[in-house]
């Protein structure tokens, strides 16, 4: 065999485990895709052509399901929780980035490490907790808890973007006439934006899918996307046909965002790495 | 317009003394450079007039006023910086007028202001760029013409010319030099290059371990190093530096040879200093002394001879159509003019 056939080889090796990778993640998302546009009878049956219908996306904001209301729950939750996490984040990676504070690092692994507690372990003592303020079922409550789950990400990523900032570049500022504020609002914010934006989607991804909670903390009012899927629970079993058409507009934005984000995710990761 | 007063200034970080309680005063339009090699505390210096680091002690003086509890931003100093500290995010044009628009200076006059500074560097053709597309030597440009488009009290340079090639260098070099006699503004400019201390400078502070070695005119420091290190640090190539004893008024190194009468009372150990431009190249036997060759470099200019002397090496000019090889015997002579004498504990300098 010469070199050239053996590379031929390995690379159609290559891309056929690739393929079955693919099938194997997207097998998934293609039956959803599918049955969101079949009708309640056809889901059953493993049929790739069928008529398709729009009836479940419209049957699916009607009584009783009313998925609208839990969209517009997700929807606000989810912004108002990025809305007040980046700015306060960003203050937050600046001072962390520039200053030198005592017990600095120790802060910055807490912060982490409230990462590492398992949901399941504190969500009782929210349910109790927000029981008794009387913050069960509103989405004040679920945009606290969003906020307690997103701050951390978005400030060890945000903190990633702004060392990335040179110091020359601020202490020109300085040196030019700005004072600290207008540094930061003249010279790092349109610098960091980049970074800005993707720690404001990954946030919100995270607010937008997080489901432990909002099933705990909520019951009627402020019930979100991810929750309302429970709905979909009819006499004749589960209702897949629905069931795939929310599923596909819970996960619209996503695949959206992701797209956006995608270039500047990697780089956010692997930034500082190599320098 | 302004003169800087630094009383006794001292930084340090825990144990590490940056600046050990220096006192410098830099005359109104004067071009001073700071020059040391890394981490000799001339930076430091530098950044703590500019307000970006604080004094452990002592008293900043720009003008008449005190500026220690100034913020940069108060101090009416420009800053030129070693990676340029430009704008990425902002056009050169927006660049340059960052100081004056910071500053909240009326409209109509920062686009003919930001354009006569940008005329001053050549970069009028580039202003609506972003900094990206332009080379080393353009950037650095745009750091000056940020730092002249105000006419401050003070202007500070942090290394500006270390980022770029060697001919750029040179030519940036004399761009800066014509440019700081036109604008006529105290400059304080820090450097570990002795070429650019030598060639900017009104008068040059010699720094080591925080502390200035020797403050003085170039030609001071070149002709009247006060110290080893200033005479080794100044000079390319160094110094050469001989160690031996005095006796009867005369040099005699460690060797033993009898070099050259020397006007110091006799001492057991001594240093003797000479420029390689002081050892003047005879051919064997007509010198003062025989030594081999140990190297010999053509630089085109003039030729190098590194020759073995005893234990060390010592290095000669020689003319330029001089034509010697490894291993040759020349005769070397030393001007007796312009010899000096150091104390090898002390490191001063001996008068003689």
């Amino acid at each position: 065999m010469t070199g050239k056939q053996k590379k031929q080889i390995f690379g159609a090796i290559q891309t056929a485990l690739i393929l079955i990778a693919m099938f194997i993640m997207l097998v998934p998302i293609i039956w959803i895709f599918l049955a969101a546009f079949k009708s309640h009878v056809d889901v059953y049956q493993l049929k790739l052509f069928f008529t398709p219908t729009l009836e479940n996306f419209s049957v699916v904001f009607d009584d009783p399901y009313r998925l609208g209301e839990k969209l517009l729950n997700s929807t606000i939750v989810a912004f108002v929780t990025i809305l007040f996490a980046i700015p306060i984040a960003t203050l937050a990676a600046y001072s962390f980035s520039r200053f030198s504070m005592r017990g600095e690092t120790l802060m910055l692994v807490t912060i982490l490490a409230t990462q590492f507690v398992p949901a399941v372990v504190i969500i009782l003592p929210f349910f109790v907790m927000f029981r008794d303020i009387g913050l069960l079922d509103t989405r004040l409550g679920l945009i606290l808890v969003n906020l307690a789950i997103v701050m951390p990400f978005a400030i060890w990523m945000i903190k990633g973007f702004i060392d990335g900032i040179p110091m020359d570049t601020e202490e020109a500022a300085m040196v030019d006439g700005s004072s600290r504020l207008q540094v930061i609002r003249n010279i790092v914010l349109p610098m960091a934006a980049p970074g800005l934006l993707t720690s404001a989607i990954f946030c919100f991804i995270i607010a937008w899918n997080e489901f432990l909670f909002a099933l705990i903390l909520t019951n009627k009012d402020a019930v979100t996307l991810p929750i309302g899927l429970g709905l979909f629970k009819g006499e004749e079993g589960d209702l897949w046909n629905l069931l795939s058409a929310a599923g596909i507009i819970i996960m619209a934005p996503m695949f959206v965002l992701a797209l956006m984000i995608r270039k500047y995710f990697v780089q956010g990761m692997t930034m500082g790495a190599v320098r | 317009m302004a003169e800087i007063k630094l009383n006794n200034l001292t930084k340090r970080w825990g144990d590490f003394i940056g600046v050990d309680d220096q006192s410098l005063h830099i005359k109104d339009r004067e071009f001073l450079v700071l020059l040391g090699p890394s981490g000799c505390g001339k930076t430091t210096t530098m950044r703590m007039i500019a307000g970006l680091e604080e004094p452990t002690a002592g008293e900043i003086w720009i003008g008449d006023r005190m500026v220690n509890d100034d913020l940069p931003k108060d101090r009416d100093v420009a800053m030129v910086f070693q990676n340029y500290g430009l704008y990425p995010h902002m056009t050169i044009f927006d660049n340059i007028a960052y100081p004056l628009k910071v500053r909240g200076t009326d409209k109509s006059e920062i686009r003919p202001r930001v354009e006569k500074a940008a005329e001053q560097v050549e970069l009028t053709e580039f202003l609506h760029r972003k900094p990206k597309a332009l080379s080393g030597g353009q950037r650095q440009r745009v750091a000056l013409a940020r730092a002249i488009v105000r006419t401050p009290k003070v202007f500070l340079m942090d290394e500006p010319l270390s980022n770029l090639d060697a001919k750029l260098r040179v030519t940036m070099r004399a761009e800066l030099k014509h440019l700081s006699r036109a604008l006529q503004i105290t400059t304080v400019y820090v450097t570990h290059d002795q070429i650019e201390a030598m060639t900017l400078a009104d008068r040059v502070a010699v720094m080591k371990n925080g502390i200035i070695q020797q403050l003085g005119t170039p030609d001071d420091i070149y002709n009247n190093p006060a110290n080893l290190f200033v005479a080794g640090f100044i000079g390319s190539p160094a110094m050469n530096l001989i160690n031996g004893s005095v006796t009867d008024g005369m040099f005699v190194t460690t060797g033993g040879t009898r070099l050259v009468p020397v006007k110091s009372p006799d001492r057991e150990k001594a240093i003797l200093g000479v420029r390689a431009d002081d050892m003047h190249v005879h051919e064997a036997g007509q010198g003062d002394i025989d030594v081999t060759i140990y190297a010999f470099e053509n630089t085109g200019e003039s030729t190098l001879l590194t020759v073995q002397w005893g234990k060390q090496r010592v290095i000669a000019r020689g003319d330029r159509h001089l034509r010697k090889d490894q291993d040759d015997v020349v005769g070397i002579s030393l001007n007796q003019d312009h010899l000096y004498l150091f104390d090898p504990e002390t490191e001063d300098r001996i008068e003689m």
